[in-house]
């Protein structure tokens, strides 16, 4: 039977966790059989020499403040993969990340006590955290999908009506209190029941997405775009009086209109009809503001479509 | 008797704090006499509050502390003098979000560690701790703690505050202790007083 300090010299230096020790000045005093494995160095390479030498790509102002710390205060100090991914650059033996470059490292830095209180040395424990890292990237970027599939429209991949009723009610609080003009323009394609009943649903959804490719495009960054549903679409213009906002519609219609939509050898004459409105002093909820452009999209149908109303 | 007893440990305790972290930091700070409140644990988030400006938005970072007295360490940073401080622990140049936090977690380390360690060394006992983890970001600092989380009734609140001598830099030490924890300190306050 192995005695007791046989087994603790066995379980530090197997355990399936890093396990060295520092004394103040940097040196190596213990250095076990995972540090050995993954640094490619083995104890009696690194044990009594100083550990920045060993290591020189260590940050070494930094740890040598954290030892420092654990020295003069006889504190615990740590570190995350959170903040700090590494300390050590080890392979993480998972070839198939995505995105983590070495073994994501958590460590915990102990003061080692004498019997007169004050600290000899400092052991480090360090384990792999890449698993959790992996996951928990794994989960930040499943979030971010989830976080844009909901604001945006599947068929055209522009805002959805969610998030531009969202953003035009963020700009109408903005325009209130900071003063600046604010407008939208209602976009509405033209006897699209007839495309759909005429060439089918599969060349409807292609107007719409080509539709939609042709403004997004054409908006300024500052502006915001989106499908409000069916065959409309809205743009909000922050910073843009009415008169600019025409401006911007007509440009837009004639970049919709002005050119047949090719959908398999058929070229499709699609036009479309604008409503402009702009926040006004009355107004006092940003419904307000897409009735008004709503009313102007209804006159410019009326008065023959392909137009601008305001 | 107990209070006063606790008052002075713990000033006791600052003092040796303060002159650590002035070698660690090089630099001279200053520790403020501790205030020692005790509180039911529903009162604890508007405690806070008004120890703190009830409604400027904090970065809290958090620490168990793990002895046969255990409890809670929160660290409550303003915006202010972060840079200035990061310097002082080894971190170089501008830093990014993740060193920000990195750097508020060894701050929040650093303080508890020097600041309990000394209670803790008068009481005779040996302390270990838990990482530390951010509890709150930009947060309004009656908002930290809900008291429907927490599971004891009383708590003990011991109130340090942190700045730099020179430089922006401020930060509150709260220390939270549930109430069986409170009992065992009360033991270990008995001991100090009979050993006088």
């Amino acid at each position: 039977m192995p005695d007791r300090s046989e087994l603790l010299e066995f379980a530090v230096d197997r355990a399936n966790i890093g396990i060295f020790a520092l004394d103040r000045e940097m040196h190596v005093l213990l250095w076990n059989r995972f540090m050995a494995d993954h640094s490619g160095k083995e104890s009696a390479e690194v044990i009594g020499r100083n550990l920045f030498d060993c290591f020189p790509d260590l940050p070494r102002r930094w740890l040598e403040k954290k030892v420092a710390g654990v020295f003069l205060l006889k504190n615990f100090a740590f570190t995350s993969w959170e903040q700090r991914p590494y300390l050590f650059r080890f392979h993480h033996g998972r070839p198939v990340t995505g995105g983590i470059d070495y073994m994501q490292q958590t460590c915990t830095f102990v003061p080692v006590k004498n019997a007169s209180g004050e600290v000899s040395a400092v052991c480090v424990t360090l384990v792999d955290a890449t698993d959790t890292a992996i996951a928990y990237r794994q989960l930040e970027r499943a979030m971010a999908t989830v976080r844009e599939n909901a604001r945006c429209d599947g068929l055209t991949g522009v805002f959805n009506r969610r998030h531009l009723e969202e953003r035009l009610s963020e700009e109408f609080y903005r325009s209130r209190r900071y003063g600046g003009p604010l407008s939208l323009v209602m976009l509405d394609i033209d006897h699209f029941k007839r495309v759909n009943d005429v060439h089918g649903h599969l060349a409807g959804d292609e107007v719409l997405r080509i539709v939609a490719a042709r403004v997004s495009e054409a908006v300024r960054a500052s502006d915001i775009f989106g499908r409000y549903g069916g065959e409309e679409f809205g743009v909000i213009l922050p910073g843009t009086d009415i008169a600019g906002a025409r401006v911007v519609a007509d440009k837009l219609r004639e970049l919709v209109s002005g050119q047949p939509l090719a959908y398999k050898d058929v070229g499709l004459e699609i036009t479309v009809s604008c409503g402009v409105a702009q926040v006004a002093p009355e107004h006092t909820t940003y419904e307000e503001v897409i009735r008004l452009a709503d009313t102007a999209l209804y006159r410019a149908k009326r008065e023959g479509r392909n137009r601008v109303c305001a | 008797m107990h209070r006063d007893a606790l008052q002075e440990v713990a000033n006791v305790a600052m003092g040796e704090a303060g002159a650590k972290l002035a070698e660690l930091l090089d630099t001279f700070v200053r520790l403020s006499v501790p205030r020692i409140l005790i509180s039911d644990a529903a009162e604890v988030p508007d405690t806070l509050g008004k120890l703190l400006e009830p409604h400027n938005a904090v970065t809290a970072v958090r620490q168990s502390f793990l002895s046969r007295i255990q409890g809670e360490a929160i660290v409550l940073f303003g915006e202010a003098g972060c840079a200035e401080l990061a310097d002082l622990m080894g971190y170089d140049g501008v830093l990014a979000p993740s060193e920000r936090r990195e750097v508020l977690l060894d701050i929040a380390n650093v303080l508890v560690g020097a600041c309990l360690g000394g209670v803790f060394r008068q009481f005779g006992l040996e302390l270990g701790f838990t990482a530390p983890s951010l509890l709150a970001e930009d947060t309004p600092a009656q908002r930290l703690i809900r008291a429907d989380t927490l599971d004891w009734s009383r708590a003990l609140l011991v109130e340090v505050n942190f700045r730099l001598e020179q430089g922006a830099f401020s930060s509150h030490l709260i220390v939270l202790l549930p109430e069986r924890s409170i009992d065992r300190m009360r033991e270990s306050l008995d001991q100090i007083i009979a050993a006088l």
